[in-house]
């Protein structure tokens, strides 16, 4: 026990000298600041280029609409923080259409535009299938297309009911959209008193959790991985063979997960704390609970020591830096798998997929931990059920790691096959 | 207790081989045994074993009295052909860690790393990683780091190999200085000369058997007096188609001859023959009793 702690603070020594951790640390204050920066513009941040684009008016009726809208929307385009739209008309007399496009689009190329629109002849007819044609080099630049869309909307708009004789003041009038909010539950105070359903705040309802699962995961990233270099280096240079002259090799790895455990939790601690500072500026101090956070650390452990024995059998497997790369590129998507599927458990919680997932021991630390954060909240037997696989696959993990480290540190010559290895954990 | 390493009938495999076959063996306290042999042949496996490093199929090995895996091992160090250091750590660090590892306590250390550095003449590396060392510079730390836990036993793979003459030398010199403070030494090279200088006995091992066994004295006694070295005005053909030669090894300036017949009547021919400078009959050399035992194309075949 006692030669278990030295390995332990030799680890934990060597990993907070290494670079991943050093970045970590360093990416903090970073993620932070951006994060920080993020929200404070988030809602106002704009790109405020003028956009310069032409339009072939075929319709007749749209262009003095979109000149009329353009001048507005410019007129207080600088006070609301958005870019000015400047139509410019051109006529499409004279030319064939492709040829048109073809000159349009080279002017759109050298930058005199910024794209190019079509509008078709028969817009004010309800059953027209005929599209507005926007052109450019920019598709994901979406503010201009749909001002265009909905200006010549309403230009087709006011002009069918113009045909029908009705006044465009009334519709407008009469089609105004219900006024909705998203509020949360009431509550019943201790004193009896009755609270009211606050407005739902997104990033509470959603940002802390995803923050959460994601720190956990920058945590595990930094951590276990490294085990699998420690490993490999103990074992290529016969380190091993002097360590296993003085502890027994399980005390070996006990240590050196012990090690990269204390790591991870002084990364955790070091990041909530800088979360918990920014969230008190931004009046979300309470959005971390005590029970979340020890679901947290709850979670980093069985997490760390998961993957922390899976990195020690593969280093202990393999004999060369270059083989550990290979093996470990599975293990890697292996871990990556949280991150493609959390955004589908954070839409639909209680999906069956989310529960399997939340309940699998590779993924639940993340995605069971995602669940719990978002409100209202698995039902607690699930969770007890997550946390007992979760649990008894890490001392699944652990076991067979050490059957694999055992011999793998000592073996020299070719890396093993996976064959090979579960051969070593039957072997015992 | 008279011997610090007993090995009774141990026999290794690897898959069908046999990495060591029967072997039995005692290393007396306080003794510098020097462990030769071809490459491949078993030193390596032999010594990994009384380490508990891997066990053997068969037999019994007790170090230090004790036959259990782990009771011995504070008092036991290895240290492996490869260096065995990590490479990105100071020297302070890992000599700290290693003498931990064998239970010493840290101010017992500190002086240690104080009192070795200086007999090692290496100043000033102990802040500097690993890595920025010189080969012959890590090899030093490397055997720090077995003596500084004070073991009763050292063992030491192929410790000289590499080195120059003067860093050979303060090795050498605290390996003597471990056997002075009552530690048994067992070391594997393939250095003959440091083995005939240095060791107290010598085991052969060929092929995952012992050839030989004992003090130097008693090994050349076996192999009896027969050879000759000589230096001659015709050198090495000096000696063509003369009838005692069994073998030669020549040297350029020197021939060793290995004769079988009288060394008066191979005399006798060579002065007729040419000038001869230098005669002397002489006991085999250690390489010699190698090279017989061991051939070259044995070696070639040997396990690896």
């Amino acid at each position: 026990m006692h030669k278990m702690l030295i390995v332990a603070s030799s680890e934990f020594g060597t990993l907070v000298r290494s670079k991943a951790f050093v970045l970590t640390l360093i990416l903090m204050p970073v993620i932070m600041g951006v994060a920080t920066l993020l929200m404070r513009t988030a809602k106002d941040a704009r790109d405020t280029t003028d956009r310069r684009f032409a339009y072939v008016d075929h319709s007749g009726i749209a262009g003095p609409v979109l000149q009329a809208g353009a001048e507005a929307r410019n007129a207080t385009a600088a006070a609301n923080g958005v870019a000015r739209f400047q139509p410019v008309e051109i006529s499409a007399a004279g030319k064939s259409a492709d040829e048109l496009r073809i000159e349009l689009s080279d002017r759109v190329r050298s930058q005199e535009f910024f794209a190019f629109v079509e509008i078709p002849r028969d817009i004010a007819d309800p059953d027209s299938t005929n599209a507005i044609r926007y052109y450019s080099d920019h598709p994901s630049y979406g503010a201009l297309p749909d001002w265009i869309r909905s200006t010549v909307t309403r230009a087709a708009f006011a002009e069918r009911f113009r045909a029908a004789s009705v006044d465009p003041s009334v519709v407008a009038r009469l089609t105004r959209p219900v006024a909705s909010s998203n509020l949360g539950l009431f509550e019943r105070e201790a004193s009896g008193a009755i609270k009211a359903g606050e407005e739902v705040d997104e990033f509470r309802a959603v940002g802390v959790p995803a923050v959460m699962m994601v720190l956990m995961f920058i945590v595990i990233m930094a951590s276990s991985p490294q085990l699998l270099n420690s490993v490999i280096e103990e074992k290529l240079s016969r380190i091993s063979e002097v360590l296993i002259g003085s502890v027994t090799p399980f005390e070996l790895m006990m240590g050196k997960l012990l090690g990269c455990v204390a790591v991870s939790l002084l990364l955790a601690m070091v990041y909530i704390a800088g979360g918990l500072m920014m969230a008190r500026t931004y009046g979300y101090a309470d959005a971390l609970t005590p029970a979340m956070t020890a679901w947290f650390l709850l979670f980093l452990l069985m997490a760390v020591l998961i993957f922390g024995s899976i990195f020690i059998a593969v280093g202990a497997a393999c004999n060369d830096l270059k083989d550990s790369q290979n093996m470990m590129t599975p293990v890697m998507l292996f871990m990556m798998v949280p991150v493609f599927t959390w955004v589908a458990v954070l839409r639909a919680p209680d999906s069956t997929l989310s529960l399997a997932l939340s309940l699998f021991p590779t993924t639940a630390p993340f995605l069971m931990l995602l669940r719990i954060a978002l409100q209202p909240g698995p039902p607690l037997w699930q969770v007890l059920l997550s946390v007992g696989l979760t649990a008894l696959a890490t001392v699944a993990a652990v076991w067979a790691a050490g059957r694999i480290f055992r011999t793998g540190i000592l073996m020299q010559g070719k890396s093993a096959s996976l064959a090979e290895m579960v051969r070593w954990v039957k072997a015992g | 207790m008279n011997d610090a390493i007993v090995l009774r009938q141990v026999t290794k495999r690897f898959g069908p081989v046999f990495a060591v076959d029967n072997l039995s063996l005692a290393v007396p306290t306080g003794s510098i045994y020097g462990f030769i042999g071809p490459n491949g042949s078993g030193k390596t496996t032999t010594l990994r074993m009384i380490m508990h490093i891997i066990l053997p199929d068969e037999g019994e090995i007790e170090v230090l009295g004790s036959r259990g895996t782990a009771a011995a091992r504070d008092q036991v160090s290895y240290l492996p052909e490869e260096r065995g250091l990590y490479k990105k750590m100071t020297v302070r660090r890992l000599l700290r860690y290693y003498a931990t590892l064998k239970g010493r306590a840290q101010p017992e250390i500190d002086a240690g790393i104080e009192e070795w550095t200086r007999r090692m003449d290496l100043p000033g590396v102990l802040d500097r990683p690993i890595e920025t060392l010189s080969k012959g510079m890590s090899q030093k730390v490397q055997f720090i780091s077995a003596v500084i836990s004070k073991p009763s036993l050292l063992i030491l793979d192929e410790p000289f190999s590499g080195l120059d003459p003067v860093n050979a030398q303060v090795l050498k010199d605290a390996v003597l200085e471990m056997r002075a403070r009552g530690a048994t030494v067992v070391f594997s090279t393939h250095d003959m000369s440091t083995a005939e200088k240095m060791c107290d006995r010598i085991f052969m091992i060929f092929k995952g058997r012992k050839v030989l066994d004992g003090t130097l004295h008693e090994i050349q006694e076996e192999y009896g007096a027969d050879t000759v070295r000589l230096r001659t005005a015709a050198g090495v053909h000096a000696c063509d188609g003369l009838p005692e030669v069994e073998s030669l090894n020549d040297y350029g300036q020197v021939q060793e001859v290995r004769l079988h017949g009288d060394a008066q009547a191979f005399l006798q021919r060579l002065i007729a023959r040419t000038t001869v400078y230098h005669f002397e009959v002489t006991r085999p050399s250690l390489h010699d009793i190698f090279v017989r035992i061991a051939h070259p194309q044995d070696e070639e075949a040997g396990v690896s």
